[in-house]
């Protein structure tokens, strides 16, 4: 139970002695974690949350130990075994150049994965410190920052992405950067808010009142306080990003050809699917299956936060 | 007690043995059969009579009211409500569109939430008589005129304007309007001045007593508060936990009540013309005193 | 009012601004040899030499910018190094092709939206409203340049009930007069014409309104289930409404406050997703032109794409602000509070 009073905010307020903040949240993160296994594995869990855990757990093993589970090399040019339909030796086909489906795929899992998690981590980051900085600085600067966050998100964050990893040139590291760059204002603005809700409650203001300085306060209480929230933020950004990593992979300014990316194996396999369909669609099938359950499991972790969304998303 | 209600004959609404209750599967605190919110509840209107049901929040008297119309669909009524001999419980969806607002209308809470912010206030209080087929223009003339009588300035000016441009009071008077611009012979009015504050209450009340008489219009007045009830209704009926405990004129119930929680209730109402030190009774001290009143 | 409007109209222009600020600083990333970059891969030494020239980088980075700042008002968005014509001219041409198959695309949304939206909340928990809840959730999760190639395969390849690719049959669209093809179609073309115009935009609309119907159905079926549950409808049943009227009239009306604010940012979010549905169809809008501006390394017509579709989306959410006032009491009164 000891993870119950840690995230209960006057229990904070009271007992948090010097320790860093770093240790306040780290508890947060595992009372968080402790009641969302709880109410998973707990009788009341819906069939389908369910599901989706148990495909975003797929998934993630996928990821790790993908690479190294592939039946074949997925670089491997064969050419004598190109366009061959799904069958016992490659259970997923291969594509125009012969190279298996299944071993691209998992092969690409890790790397689809891992950047779509770095660029909802890094996005957040950015997106926290902004907001963090925007709520410490006058009324005045304040809301010039989220003016500006405004005008960046008048350009659409793909079309923006597009245009930042074209110019960097096609590498994986230029589209996670664009994603980053294209995404980090809507995060700040939506931390911004979460933030101020938590400034306005009272056992923030009664920290105030107690004397404490406006940064400290910041570290202490609010940004602790304020992480639920920005969980559930994060959990829902993973399935948008998902799908639109894989479309600026699509669109050729994603990792260079031979990469096993699921959006570039849709691009390469778009021109056969007359005659060999299982190039594109399997891969999409995949973006498909972890966007959805990443979303399911971001509604999953909201409504587990605040149950009042429950019954309305 | 010298001249019994005649349940049945003469009366415009008559209410028979009224069970209200939540079915099981609709219940969301854990708790299992279905729970009565309203039992065996009987209860008889004339026609121009104004009547109150008083009671304490929870008591029922608010589920009794919107059960009339049947305004939750989620709740089981049973026994038998009939509306000038005809029975309203069980009837199609159709009979009680005819009934709504034509001929028994209600008035709400809270007039603040009971407009839709989106729609003019002509089209709301119009309403009534446009879904009847009455042509807009003689339904927007009328619907100016019912403004207008119950005191809406400029009501012709305001039949464009939106609810949030209102006040609480004229709202009421809004709500009011909507709810008799098609002539009906009940109003149902649950607790409509509880939201608003004291003075605009008064004229609220004196408002609905003045439409009462000229329009020889039935009221139903619901209320928690027994001192706005003396100068308004004719007579009082009283419930407590989900049951009708006393029903009498309303000089009567003032005199002499019969039921412990009556008593209390009476008792805690405070008045002028006692020693400012004296404590007003509560509800508690009579159930206390004797003993076993409480139900179950 | 007008104190509404001018307010309104200076963040769009702070907007216009911010969108051209931005691209300038991601020109100046672009890594090794602007010069090089800008003048093509097969450019000779010369070339490279008076593209420098032409794009000022040899002036400080100041002159530079407000260079490009001027050209920008005037128009100029460059020049393409694959065409060798002026980008502008190029989007011109492209532009309409877009914005008819994003129109048709926001049509096609609310036409699916707004019933199974409606459909959802009024049926809340019901058997209808978990089917409802389940497809939005695929629909929204399905990338849609993938949706795109699969819907080509199956309804256009393997059934043959609409054609692959293009805007027109080969035997010859309407005569291009504002390059639209369905309104050139309509004003200049036959019957024919504009059946031809209409069938070829209708697969790559509906696979481009899939994850936008998903949001905005979701966002209806929320806000109905709270206006649902608003005091005022109680009311309006107690006043005697039918149902119908209930439902569409009084629930839907407010409930359609932030569906409008989306509906108006789907605009822009359409844009971007039709890059993507272009590329599949190969209908030669401004994706289609985006995506072969990618793969020739021609970035700074990606740039000005980027600058254009920016000022497109800006120009929706204005207007959509001030339609959003125009129809709804409560945000006008709001804003006119405030202003």
């Amino acid at each position: 139970m000891k993870s119950e009073t840690a995230g209960a905010p006057s229990a904070k307020l009271a007992d948090a002695p010097s320790a860093i903040s770093a240790a306040v949240s780290a508890a947060s993160i595992g009372g968080a974690a402790a009641r969302l296994g709880r109410r998973l594995f707990g009788r009341r869990t819906a069939g389908v949350d369910r599901m989706a855990f148990g495909l975003v757990a797929l998934l993630t093993i996928a990821a790790v130990v993908g690479p190294f589970v592939t039946p074949y090399d997925p670089f491997a040019v064969e050419t004598s075994e190109a366009l061959r339909p799904p069958s016992a030796a490659h259970l997923l086909g291969t594509d125009d150049v012969g190279r298996d489906v299944l071993s691209r795929l998992l092969a690409g899992a890790g790397l689809t994965l891992l950047s779509a998690a770095a660029i909802v981590v890094l996005a957040a980051a950015v997106g926290i410190v902004v907001a963090s900085v925007a709520a410490l600085l006058p009324r005045r600067a304040d809301e010039a920052i989220m003016r500006a966050c405004d005008i960046f998100m008048s350009i659409p964050s793909l079309v923006l992405a597009l245009g930042l990893a074209a110019a960097l040139g096609p590498s994986m590291l230029s589209i996670i950067v664009a994603m980053v760059a294209a995404s980090w204002p809507s995060t700040a603005r939506l931390m911004r808010g979460i933030l101020r809700e938590t400034m306005s409650s009272s056992y923030v203001e009664s920290a105030r009142i107690l004397g404490m300085s406006r940064p400290r306060l910041m570290l202490r209480h609010v940004l602790p306080n304020s992480l639920d929230a920005i969980y559930v933020q994060a959990s829902m950004e993973i399935s948008g990003t998902i799908v639109m990593i894989s479309g600026l992979a699509f669109l050729g300014v994603g990792a260079p050809p031979p990469s096993p990316d699921w959006g570039s194996m849709i691009a390469e396999g778009q021109q056969y699917t007359t005659t060999a369909w299982w190039i594109s669609l399997f891969p999409g099938l995949a973006i498909s299956l972890g966007a959805i359950a990443f979303g399911l499991v971001g509604d999953a972790v909201r409504s587990f936060v605040d149950p009042s969304s429950r019954r309305s998303s | 007690m010298k001249e019994p209600l005649v349940h049945g004959g003469g009366a415009l609404l008559s209410i028979a043995n009224l069970t209200v209750s939540l079915p099981e599967r609709q219940r969301t605190i854990t708790g299992s059969g279905d729970l009565t919110l309203v039992e065996g509840l009987s209860l008889d209107i004339r026609p121009g009579e104004r009547l109150a049901l008083v009671g304490e929040s929870g008591s029922g008297k608010s589920l009794t009211a919107r059960s009339i119309l049947q305004l939750d669909p989620a709740l089981k009524l049973e026994g038998s409500i009939t509306w000038k001999g005809c029975e309203l419980l069980g009837a199609s969806r159709r009979v009680l569109q005819k009934v709504r607002g034509a001929e028994i209308s209600m008035i709400f809470q809270d007039p603040m939430t009971a407009l839709n912010p989106v729609l003019t206030i002509g089209e709301q209080v119009a309403e009534p008589l446009l879904v009847r087929g009455v042509p807009r223009r003689k339904a927007y003339a009328r619907a100016v005129e019912m403004l207008d009588r119950l005191g809406v300035p400029k009501a012709k000016e305001r039949m464009r304007a939106y609810p949030g441009q209102f006040s609480g009071g004229m709202r009421q008077r809004v709500v009011m309007a909507a709810a008799l611009v098609a002539q009906p012979q009940l109003l149902i009015a649950d607790e409509p001045t509880t939201a608003l504050d004291v003075r605009v209450q008064e004229q609220v009340l004196d408002l609905l007593e003045e439409q009462s008489r000229e329009l020889n219009l039935a009221v139903l007045f619901i209320t928690h508060d027994l001192a706005i009830v003396a100068g308004l209704a004719q007579r009082v009926a009283v419930m407590f936990r989900g049951r009708l405990v006393e029903e009498k004129p309303v000089d009567e119930l003032f005199d002499h009540p019969d039921h412990p929680y009556t008593q209390g209730l009476i008792g805690s109402i405070p008045r002028i013309d006692l020693d400012p030190d004296t404590r007003l009774t509560t509800v508690e001290d009579y159930l206390v005193l004797q003993g076993g009143a409480h139900h179950e | 009012m007008y104190k509404f409007v001018l307010r309104r109209l200076g963040f769009a222009a702070l907007s216009l601004w911010g969108v051209a600020t931005i691209v300038f600083v991601i020109s100046k990333l672009i890594p090794g040899d602007v010069a090089r970059v800008a003048a093509g891969r097969l450019a000779t030494a010369d070339q490279v030499a008076h593209m420098r020239e032409v794009l000022g980088l040899n002036d400080p980075l100041f002159l530079q910018y407000t260079g490009y700042i001027s050209r920008l008002v005037q128009g100029n968005l460059g020049t393409s190094t694959i065409t060798r014509q002026s980008v502008m001219g190029d989007l011109g041409a492209v532009l309409p092709t877009t914005i008819q198959l994003v129109l048709l695309g926001m049509f096609i949304t609310v036409l699916i939206a707004a019933p199974v939206g409606i459909a959802a909340a009024v049926s809340e928990g019901k058997a209808a409203d978990v089917a409802a809840r389940i497809v939005l959730v695929t629909s929204g999760g399905v990338p849609v340049f993938w949706l795109a190639i699969m819907m080509r395969w199956i309804l256009g390849s393997v059934l043959g009930w609409f054609p692959i690719s293009g805007t027109n049959s080969v035997d010859g669209g309407p005569p291009t007069v504002t390059g639209f093809t369905v309104l050139d179609s309509l004003l200049f073309g036959t019957i024919g014409n504009l059946a031809d115009s209409v069938f070829h935009l209708i697969l790559p609309a509906l696979a481009l309104s899939a994850p936008f119907v998903s949001t905005l159905a979701r966002l209806i079926r929320s806000n109905m289930m709270t206006a649902l549950k608003a005091d005022y409808i109680t009311f309006a049943i107690s006043k005697g409404v039918p149902r119908r009227r209930v439902i569409l009239r009084h629930a839907f009306r407010s409930a359609l406050g932030s569906v409008l604010t989306v509906f108006g940012m789907q605009f822009g979010w359409m844009i971007s997703a039709a890059v993507l549905v272009e590329a599949v169809f190969g209908l030669p809008g401004i994706g289609s032109y985006l995506y072969r501006a990618i793969i020739n390394q021609d970035t700074f017509s990606v740039l000005a794409s980027v600058v254009v579709i920016g000022f497109v989306f800006i120009a929706t959410s204005f207007i959509v602000d001030l339609l959003q006032m125009a129809i709804d009491p409560r945000v006008r009164h709001a804003q006119l509070g405030a202003a």
